[in-house]
C-alpha cells in the first residue's frame, strides 16, 4: 500500500489535482525522445548515464530509490534490517517473484548477482557494494556479510549495479569470459523490471514491452506497469527532439535547452516539467605546486577564494541556465543525503577579491587557461562569463576548446590548469562525490592534485560510521573543509528540464537521474 | 572500343589506395589525445581501471604490433568489435552504410533532377529573368547552413504541414523514403546550385563553340543539336563535379544524420571519434573509403564513355 500511495502522490504533484480526479488509464506505447542511446545494458559493467538512467526499467534491484531520490523502499525484497553492530544485512525477499521470461526468481539468482556486482575489478561501480564479504542465502531470507560496517549500503542496494539478474540465463549465454557473457546478454537483457526489451536498433529505436511477470500493483490493483509499451526514441538534435515532441510524434523529451524551457511552459499542449536533480556544475581546478615545472598561482589557497569570490554566479545562473539554475550551497548538490549550508557559497563581492589578490602576491594577476568542451553550448558560456569576470582581478583566462577525450587526458595527466565540469552523484548517500571530490587517494581530489589530511581522515571514519548523527558530523566537516579551501568554483545546480506531453502521466526522474516509467501511463 | 581493360586497371589501382588509407587511419586515430578507456569511463574512473580496460584491448602493446594484429584481422574479414556499443564493426558497417548510401542516392538524384533541366533553362534564357530567378533561389540554397536548412525544413513540412515525419528512419523501404526526403532535399540544395551553376556555364559556352554552329549550318534539327553536341560535351565536366561531390555528400550526411535522428553511418562516426572507438573509426573509414572510390570509378567510367579519349 505504501508504494500505491506514494505513486498517487507522485501522480498527483505531477499532475497539480488530487488522485481522486484523475482514475490512471492503462495500455498504448509511450514513446520518449532521448538525446543519445543506450551503449550497454548490463547492470554491472556499464558505463555511461546512457546507460544507467534506463536501467531499473529492464532490471529490478532488492530494494528502490524513493521518488525523491533520498530514501529507500522495498523492491524485490519486502523488508530488511542491519545488526547493531552493523556487519549483517538480512532481506527476506517477495514472494513469488518472477524474472520476464517467467522463471522464479532465486536465492542463488541474489547470491550470484550481489557477488558479481561486489568482484574486484568487474565494472567501476565496485566501489559502491565493496564492502560485501559474502552473502549466504535460504529460503527467502538473504543473509549479507559486511568486511566492515557500511553506513551507505542499503542505499546501495537500489542502485542499478545490484540488480539481480537470472545466474542460470547468464551462464548459458556464450562467451568465454565474464565480459563476453555480459556482451552477449546485454544484446537480449532478461531481468524483473517493469519492462523489457522488445527490439533494439542501435542508434534509432529501443522498444520496451510490459514485463507480464512484474511484481507491484497499480491504483487499480492490477499489476504495473500501466503502458503495453515504451519506445525510446533517439534524437540528438535539441531543436529537433523539441519539434518532434510538438508534433505529436513522441510523448515526452529529455534534456530540454535551458534557453527553450520557458517557451516550452508556456506551450498548451505539453508540461513542462523541472525534475530536481543532483547535478552540480563547478570549474574545477588544478592546484599542484607547479604544472609543467612552472608555479602555479592556483596552489595559493587565497587565489582560489579570490576566484570565487570574482565569479557572479547569479549573473553566470542568468546567462547560461535563463535563471533554471541555483546557486550552490555545498559542494554536494542539496538533494544530496547528508548536504549542509544554506547560504549561497563565496557571495560576489569584487572588492574582497582584489584584495584577496593582492594578499596572495599576484596584484596584477596571471595568466591562466580554461578548458570547455567544443560545442557545448553552457561551457563554452560559462567559459565566456568568467573569461570577463575574472579580468576584472587581472586573470587573463584562455579558453581552449577540446573534445571529451581530450579534457579527461589533459585532466588526468595533470597538465589542465581549470576545467569546467559537472556531476550527478549514482545512489542516495553523500559518499560517492565525497570520495571523488574531496578524499584524495580515490583520483587526488578531482585529479586537482588538492588534499587534506583531515578530510581523508573523516572521510574514512564515515565510510563505516553506523552512528547517524556522527555521520552527520563527519560530513558536515569535510563540507566545511572543501567548500573553503577545496579546488573548484561552485557554479550551480541545475534541475532536469524534461518536456512532456499533456496526456502523458505518472513519469519521473528521480535526482540520481533514473527515469521511472514503472507507474507511467497515457491519458488517452 | 572497350572499356574493360580501362576498368581492371582502375580496380588494380584501388589496392594500394586501401592499403594508404588503412595505415593513416590506424596512425591518425591513434594520435588524437586520450584514449578509449579514458573516453569510455570518462572523469570518474580510477587509473587502475583505464589501465586495466587498455590492456583488455591490447592498447598497451607497441604500435607495429597492434597495426599487425590489425592488419591479419583485415585480411580475415574481421574488423574487431566496437569499444562502445560491443558489437562487430563489420554489423554496424552493414547496419549503418546501407542507412547513409541510401540518403546520398536520394540527395544525389534529387541534386540532379533539380540542377539538369533548371541549368539548361537558365543557359537558354541567359540573363534573362529566368536565369537570374533560378541562379539567385540556388544561390539562397548554397549559403544556407545545413542544420539551419534542416531546422526549417522540418518545421514547416514536418511538424507544420504534416507532410513529412520529423526526422527518424521509419521501418520497411517505403517508409525509410518517406522519411529520408526531407534531409534528402536538405543535402540536395547545395549540390544542385553548385551542379546547375557548372552546368549552365558549360551550356553556354558549347553553344557558341564553332562544331554546334557547324551542326546549325548542315541544317541539324535543334532538339539533336542539343543531345547529340551540346549535352554530351557540356556534361563531361559536370560528372566529374558529380563524382567528386558523392564525398561531400556522404561528409555532408553527419550534421544531416544528426538534425534528422536518422541512425547513420554519419552520427556513428562522430561518436565513434569522440569515444575513441579505433576499431569503428578505421572500420567505417575503410568502409567510406570503399565507396567513395567505387564512386570516382563509376564517374570516371561515365566519362570515359562520354569522352572516349579519357581511357586511352
Amino acid at each position: 500500500m505504501k508504494i500505491v500511495s506514494i505513486a498517487a502522490i507522485a501522480a498527483a504533484l505531477l499532475l497539480g489535482v488530487s488522485s481522486s480526479a484523475m482514475a490512471v488509464e492503462r495500455g498504448g506505447t509511450m514513446t520518449y525522445a532521448r538525446y543519445a542511446d543506450s551503449l550497454f545494458l548490463d547492470p554491472v559493467l556499464n558505463d555511461a548515464n546512457v546507460d544507467i538512467w534506463v536501467l531499473s526499467n529492464i532490471y529490478d534491484t532488492l530494494l528502490l530509490p524513493t521518488d525523491d531520490g533520498q530514501g529507500v523502499q522495498p523492491g524485490l525484497a519486502t523488508e530488511w534490517k542491519t545488526s547493531d553492530d552493523g556487519l549483517t544485512v538480512t532481506l527476506t525477499l517477495r514472494d513469488g517473484i518472477k524474472f520476464s521470461d517467467g522463471s522464479p526468481i532465486t536465492g542463488e539468482d541474489v547470491k550470484w548477482s550481489l557477488e558479481r556486482a561486489a568482484k574486484p575489478d568487474n565494472g567501476i561501480w565496485q566501489f559502491l557494494v565493496a564492502s560485501i564479504a559474502s552473502v549466504a542465502t535460504e529460503g527467502n531470507t538473504v543473509t549479507i556479510t559486511l568486511a566492515h560496517p557500511d553506513p551507505a549500503f542499503i542505499s546501495a542496494l537500489t542502485v542499478f549495479n545490484t540488480a539481480i539478474m537470472p545466474k542460470a540465463l547468464f551462464e548459458a549465454t556464450p562467451g568465454a569470459t565474464d565480459a563476453e557473457k555480459a556482451q552477449a546478454f546485454g544484446e537480449h537483457p532478461v531481468g524483473s523490471g517493469p519492462f523489457m526489451l522488445a527490439s533494439w536498433e542501435r542508434g534509432a529505436t529501443m522498444k520496451l514491452v510490459k514485463n507480464p511477470y512484474y511484481w507491484d500493483k497499480g491504483e487499480d490493483g492490477q499489476p504495473l506497469p500501466y503502458l503495453d509499451g515504451l519506445n525510446f526514441e533517439v534524437i540528438p538534435d535539441d531543436a529537433t527532439r523539441i519539434l518532434r515532441l510538438q508534433s505529436g510524434e513522441v510523448d515526452g523529451a529529455e534534456f530540454i535547452p535551458y534557453a527553450r524551457v520557458e517557451e516550452l511552459k508556456g506551450a498548451e499542449n505539453l508540461n513542462m516539467e523541472m525534475f530536481p536533480s543532483t547535478r552540480v556544475q563547478y570549474i574545477s581546478l588544478n592546484v599542484r605546486p607547479q604544472i609543467d615545472g612552472k608555479d602555479n598561482p592556483l596552489s595559493n589557497p587565497k587565489v582560489r577564494e579570490a576566484l570565487n569570490y570574482a565569479t557572479n554566479k547569479e549573473a553566470i545562473i542568468q546567462i547560461v541556465t535563463h535563471g533554471v539554475g541555483t546557486q550552490m550551497t555545498s559542494f554536494m548538490s542539496t538533494a544530496t543525503p547528508l548536504h549542509t549550508g544554506t547560504d549561497p557559497l563565496y557571495p560576489y563581492d569584487l572588492d574582497k577579491a582584489k584584495a584577496l589578490m593582492a594578499e596572495a602576491g599576484f596584484p596584477d594577476g596571471f595568466s591562466t587557461s580554461l578548458l570547455v568542451l567544443a560545442g557545448n553550448q553552457d561551457e563554452v558560456g560559462i567559459g565566456t562569463a568568467v573569461q570577463q569576470m575574472w579580468g576584472a582581478i587581472g586573470v587573463k583566462l584562455e579558453l581552449q576548446q577540446v573534445d571529451n577525450a581530450t579534457r579527461t587526458q589533459q585532466y588526468r595527466d595533470g597538465t589542465m590548469q581549470m576545467r569546467v565540469a559537472a556531476w550527478t552523484d549514482d545512489i542516495a548517500d553523500p559518499n560517492e562525490i565525497t570520495s571523488y571530490f574531496a578524499y584524495s587517494p580515490t583520483i587526488d581530489a578531482l585529479h586537482s592534485g588538492w588534499k587534506s589530511e583531515e578530510a581523508d581522515k573523516l572521510f574514512e571514519a564515515s565510510q563505516s560510521e553506523i552512528d547517524p548523527t556522527k555521520r552527520a558530523e563527519e560530513y558536515a566537516r569535510i563540507q566545511e573543509i572543501f567548500n573553503t579551501t577545496g579546488p573548484i568554483v561552485p557554479l550551480y545546480e541545475t534541475p532536469y528540464p524534461v518536456a512532456l506531453s499533456k496526456t502523458a502521466m505518472g513519469f519521473n526522474q528521480i535526482p540520481l537521474g533514473n527515469n521511472i516509467f514503472r507507474a507511467a501511463w497515457l491519458d488517452k | 572500343m572497350s572499356l574493360v581493360p580501362y576498368i581492371l586497371r582502375r580496380l588494380l589501382q584501388l589496392i594500394p589506395t586501401f592499403a594508404f588509407i588503412v595505415l593513416v587511419v590506424f596512425i591518425l586515430v591513434r594520435l588524437l589525445p586520450g584514449d578509449p578507456a579514458s573516453a569510455i569511463l570518462g572523469d570518474r574512473a580510477l587509473d587502475a581501471d583505464v589501465n586495466r580496460i587498455n590492456a583488455e584491448l591490447g592498447l598497451d602493446q607497441p604500435l607495429p604490433v597492434q597495426f599487425i594484429a590489425f592488419v591479419k584481422a583485415i585480411a580475415t574479414g574481421n574488423l574487431g568489435n566496437s569499444i562502445t556499443l560491443k558489437l562487430p564493426v563489420t554489423d554496424l558497417i552493414a547496419q549503418r552504410m546501407p542507412v547513409t548510401l541510401m540518403l546520398t542516392v536520394m540527395a544525389a538524384l534529387i541534386a540532379l533532377v533539380l540542377a539538369l533541366p533548371l541549368a539548361f533553362l537558365a543557359a537558354l534564357q541567359r540573363d534573362k529573368l529566368a536565369d537570374n530567378a533560378i541562379r539567385g533561389v540556388f544561390q539562397v540554397g548554397l549559403s544556407m547552413p545545413v542544420f539551419y536548412l534542416g531546422i526549417i525544413l522540418l518545421t514547416v513540412f514536418g511538424a507544420g504541414l504534416g507532410w513529412f515525419p520529423v526526422g527518424g528512419y521509419g521501418e520497411g523501404f517505403l517508409d525509410h523514403v518517406h522519411h529520408l526526403i526531407l534531409p534528402a532535399l536538405t543535402l540536395a540544395l547545395s549540390l544542385a546550385a553548385i551542379l546547375m551553376r557548372n552546368l549552365r556555364a558549360a551550356i553556354i559556352g558549347v553553344v557558341g563553340a564553332e562544331y554546334v554552329d557547324f551542326a546549325r549550318a548542315k541544317g541539324l534539327r535543334p532538339r539533336l543539336i542539343m543531345i547529340r553536341h551540346v549535352l554530351r560535351n557540356a556534361l563531361i565536366s559536370t560528372v566529374t563535379l558529380f563524382g567528386l561531390s558523392i564525398g561531400t555528400l556522404l561528409g555532408g550526411a553527419v550534421i544531416t544524420e544528426t538534425v534528422f535522428a536518422i541512425p547513420g553511418a554519419g552520427r556513428l562516426m562522430i561518436d565513434s571519434i569522440y569515444g575513441r572507438d579505433y576499431p569503428v573509426v578505421q572500420g567505417m573509414t575503410l568502409a567510406l573509403a570503399v565507396c567513395v572510390s567505387l564512386t570516382f570509378l563509376l564517374t570516371d567510367i561515365v566519362q570515359a564513355y562520354l569522352d572516349p579519349r579519357v581511357a586511352r
